[in-house]
């Protein structure tokens, strides 16, 4: 199957309207369900047909799309993006799963909007042409802009909702810059216009034009990632989103694998001289989000905060330019999926049972609803990169290559760890543990098969990947080390 | 420049009957009166017309230079008729008989008083800019631009259910004339000097002056006439005073629609001001975009502070126009292909934004933004054909502002440097923030306390419109080429005369 990955964007728009033809909300719920499932074993089927030892893009398609300005529909994989094909489609289908009851106002929207943000962020996975990308970027935007307009938890959800879109709007600008500047420099060297990465990749720049594309999608991307200071939209996000969507945000960093995708490799010697900006950016955002997280009182802002910590280190694993600190941070993005994804899908079952996902509602949760309180704790020890879960190889290989080339940093990190300990267990103990007060808690049921289901299968893919993630690794490691090569 | 006439490639004068037949139309509608039968054959003119345009598109032939399916007939003296189509004026054809197709059925929905008189003056401004479009005598543009403008004015008021509708009217036409008189002036000017410099007769024939170059210091005179002449009806920063008066007061869509839809005062400044004076053009540009740049900041600003969603769009559209203004005024290939599919981009969203803004007034008397909110639930096919459009407005990819604007920050750079450009496109993100919050405080916000009733879920026809737009957006938005390759051969002319290909 060469065109698998077209098939794969094209599941869900079609899923998104076949919603509409269902002659009942439930037939369409469950056409939806069908549209996402079909969509996972689309992206398991081009995962099996991916030849790990290979260091290029596969399964490449190509069309033309705006001859004039030499934009192309062009699609393609590469060891780097291949594994969030799948981790995005599971992702989206735990996120339908967990709303599957929730949804009462509006749900044929709800689950079309869903089905095309899940179509928009595979391609933002899957595209190869810098305008292609920059349109998936964009159209991701639109669904999300209205899932928490419509279905948020909180009373500013419009603001909210408002504040996320124009940020990333913003955000845009320098982006679409970035990629017209590498464009405008391949048609001075005699190429024409070209948005083709892998063109734009073989196309030299001066230095200074390097530093320039470096900071246009430094700051394009930052927004998304988020780094600090540029960050405040995802804990508002989190207050006031539909809890299971937020999981979305926390679970799939875009913005990070922006950075790795273009960033990186079209600005290697400004990202290699930069390297401090990187590294700095990642370091106070771990320890600034981790400091944060402590002082929250609420589930859904302390994950946010945690969030942030993580990414940090994903920024730190980026800056440190060798292998190791590369594939650890593919890895962690991978792992943020199930962990991340999997905290905000279990905070979603919370807020769903009690209404709130604050302290002042809790407490003792853990009596009546030890099986969610249970899976809560193993997959925060997983965020913690406790050994064992999936979470320990990815954090590993980025400290060990943090520690050699950014000591201090490094130092830093593990800090961090130890704060990340601090502020998940302190706020575990006084949600979960200890005696029932709220005659809500003491009403909660705990995990009903389907949601046990979906959760078992997060815990089952953490436990597989932090006992043996060799296979993982080595789907990575041949476009890693072609990303170190381009560096040296 | 070359000619093709009709007769060579066409069965009948394609031009003159898409002036004729909404003309012909429109008298017979007043003749028939207020009937039933009446306003169905309004919807039919339109419908035929709508195909004409369509099949003028499909005989067109794209990659032939000049002007093709020519018509002349000598008439009085400098006042010759004289039509002629290039890629350009198919483009704003189409767009003009979707437009007012659209809008003719909008009138059905809405059930304004005297629908046949209204059909009528609809079909009869649409003859009137059909001519605008078609015509290569500038006299007759400035001609059929004056008719059209005082039919528009009778849409503004007539139609209108506002108490302050004479003050919008009042205000309408002050400002046209005065934009009339100095467009009027400048093309004198220009017919003065072809006579006083070639000796022979009065002309006002695009073709022949054109092939005279206008003396420097006569030039610039002419040029701010013309320029800002048609800057009045665009209209372009800081000419607009009028606009939101009449889009707050006058007839709810209809009217702006018309107006703004289809963007005559671009076309008319690539068809003849351009071509006619380039070099008074390339002494001035910078002084016209410098003044663009502002508008587009200066109309984002004070659209962040209406609370009437009538009176934010006007806003909405003058920020807009001044990047297309920006566009042109690049003087390049790429340049005019984004400035020209940007200003029919902006005329059809800008469509749908009111036409749908009229929905919404029909179920709620009023478009103040804290009386609006909780609509999204009861109607939304017209919430997202709303945003939709404003999605296009700022250039979202997927739709055709995206490719439109892309092409004018190419050109931006080259021209201008990329800090310039940069803090142009940050004008657009501007823009996306009212527009989101216009769209939030109108469709997404509770519904305020007191509304009686509930609003009533979008009718047939209504999502027939809603639909049209929306599918004519995302289609042309993702499939640009055709209109990019329409639009290529002329404005490759035009560039030639700037040097800048």
């Amino acid at each position: 199957m060469s065109d698998a990955l077209t098939w794969l964007l094209l599941v869900y728009p079609l899923g998104a309207l076949l919603v509409w033809l269902a002659p009942r909300p439930e037939s369409a719920r469950a056409l939806a369900l069908a549209a996402h499932v079909t969509g996972l074993a689309i992206a398991g089927l081009a995962l099996a047909n991916f030849d790990p030892a290979q260091s290029g893009f596969q399964m490449l398609e190509r069309a033309a799309w705006i001859p004039s300005l030499n934009v192309h529909y062009a699609v393609g994989v590469d060891g780097l993006s291949i594994l969030f094909l799948p981790a995005t489609a599971l992702l989206f289908l735990g996120v339908t799963l967990a709303s599957w009851n929730a949804v009462r106002q509006l749900p044929r929207l709800y689950h079309s909007l869903l089905l095309l943000q899940a179509g928009a962020t595979l391609g933002v996975f899957c595209a190869v042409d810098t305008i292609l990308f920059f349109l998936f970027w964009e159209l991701s935007l639109v669904p999300f802009y209205f899932l928490v307009s419509l279905w948020g938890v909180g009373p500013l959800r419009g603001y909210a909702a408002s504040k996320y879109t124009l940020i990333m709007f913003a955000g845009g600008v320098p982006l679409l810059f970035g990629f017209i500047v590498l464009a405008f420099n391949h048609a001075a060297l005699g190429g024409g216009l070209s948005f083709d990465l892998a063109e734009l990749l073989a196309t030299p720049l001066t230095d200074r034009q390097e530093l320039v594309v470096f900071l246009l999608l430094l700051a394009g991307f930052a927004v998304k990632t988020p780094v600090f200071p540029v960050h405040t939209w995802l804990p508002l996000l989190a207050m006031e989103g539909p809890v299971a969507v937020v999981a979305l945000l926390t679970g799939l960093k875009l913005g990070a694998y922006g950075l790795i995708r273009f960033a990186v490799p079209l600005a290697p010697g400004a990202a290699q001289e930069l390297h401090w900006l990187l590294a700095g950016l990642g370091t106070f955002g771990l320890l600034y989000g981790a400091v944060a997280a402590l002082a929250q009182t609420n589930l859904r802002a302390m994950l946010a905060y945690a969030s942030l910590s993580h990414v940090g280190l994903v920024l730190l694993g980026i800056a440190s330019f060798n292998l190791q600190g590369v594939q650890g941070a593919v890895l962690q993005l991978l792992n943020f999926a199930l962990v991340a994804g999997g905290l905000f899908l279990l905070t979603a079952f919370v807020q769903r049972r009690l209404g709130s996902t604050d302290l002042l509602a809790l407490g003792g949760a853990a009596r009546t609803m030890p099986l969610l309180a249970s899976f809560f704790l193993f997959f925060g020890l997983a965020g913690m990169g406790v050994p064992g879960t999936s979470g320990f190889p990815a954090e590993l290989l980025i400290l060990v290559s943090a520690l050699q080339v950014h000591t201090g940093a490094g130092l830093a990190a593990l800090f961090g760890m130890v704060l990340g300990a601090a502020y998940f267990l302190n706020l575990y103990r006084r949600a979960f543990l200890g005696p029932v007060t709220q005659p809500g808690v003491d009403q909660a049921v705990d995990l009903k098969p389907r949601e046990l289901a979906l959760v078992l299968v997060f815990a089952a893919l953490i436990l597989a990947f932090g006992l043996y993630p060799a296979p993982l690794l080595d789907v990575i490691r041949p476009a890693a080390e072609a990303w170190v090569a381009r560096l040296s | 420049m070359t000619e093709l006439f009709w007769n060579q490639h066409a069965a009948w004068p394609l031009l003159a009957t898409l002036q004729i037949l909404p003309l012909a139309g429109a008298a017979l509608l007043l003749k028939l009166g207020e009937r039933p039968l009446a306003t169905l054959l309004g919807r039919g003119v339109a419908l035929a017309e709508l195909l004409l345009a369509i099949l003028l598109y499909r005989v067109f032939d794209g990659h032939a230079a000049g002007y093709q399916f020519a018509e002349r007939l000598d008439l009085l003296g400098p006042l010759g008729y004289h039509a002629g189509a290039d890629g350009v004026t198919v483009l704003f054809v189409l767009l003009c008989a979707l437009i007012v197709f659209l809008v003719t059925l909008y009138g059905l929905v809405r059930g304004l008083a005297e629908p046949a008189r209204l059909l009528a003056v609809v079909l009869a401004t649409q003859g009137l800019m059909m001519s605008m479009l078609t015509t290569l005598n500038l006299l007759w543009f400035v001609l059929a631009s004056a008719a059209e403008l005082a039919l528009v004015g009778h849409l503004v008021g007539y139609w209108s259910t506002s108490p302050d509708k004479d003050r919008a009217t009042a205000r309408f036409y002050q400002f046209q004339s005065v934009g009339l008189a100095m467009l009027l002036l400048g093309v004198l000017i220009l017919g003065w000097s072809h006579h006083d410099i070639t000796g022979g007769a009065w002309t006002f024939d695009l073709l022949d002056l054109a092939g005279q170059p206008v003396p420097r210091s006569l030039g610039a005179v002419a040029f701010f006439l013309l320029f800002y002449g048609l800057g009045v009806r665009t209209p372009i920063f800081p000419l607009h005073g009028w606009l939101p008066t009449v889009a707050q007061h006058g007839s709810v869509a209809v009217a702006p629609a018309l107006l703004l839809g289809v963007k005559v005062g671009i076309y008319g400044l690539v068809r003849f001001v351009l071509p006619l004076l380039p070099e008074v053009v390339e002494a001035w540009y910078p002084y016209v975009t410098g003044f663009a740049a502002a508008g587009v900041f200066y109309a984002a600003l004070l659209a962040f502070q209406q609370t009437n969603l009538r009176r934010l769009m006007a806003f909405a559209v003058v920020s807009h126009t001044s990047l297309v203004v920006i566009g042109i005024f690049s003087l390049d290939h790429v340049a005019f292909q984004g400035a020209l599919l940007l200003a029919a981009n902006f005329g059809l969203a800008a469509t749908a934004m009111m036409l749908m803004t009229g929905f919404v007034y029909r179920r709620t008397r009023t478009t103040r933004l804290d009386k609006l909110g909780g609509l999204f639930d009861r109607i939304p096919l017209i919430g997202l054909t709303y945003l939709v459009a404003g999605l296009a407005i700022i250039g979202m990819p997927g739709t055709p502002g995206f490719d439109a604007a892309h092409l004018v920050l190419e050109a931006g750079i080259h021209r201008f440097g990329a800090l310039p450009t940069v803090a142009a496109a940050l004008g657009n993100v501007a823009a996306a923030g009212f527009l989101l919050w216009a769209f939030q405080r109108a469709f997404l916000a509770p519904a305020p306390a007191g509304r009686g009733t509930a609003i009533e879920r979008a009718t047939a026809m209504e999502s027939l419109i809603a639909a049209v737009l929306v599918v004519v957006l995302l289609w042309s938005g993702f499939h640009m080429g055709p209109w990019l390759e329409l639009v290529d051969a002329p404005l490759r002319a035009l560039a030639e005369r700037f040097g800048h290909v």
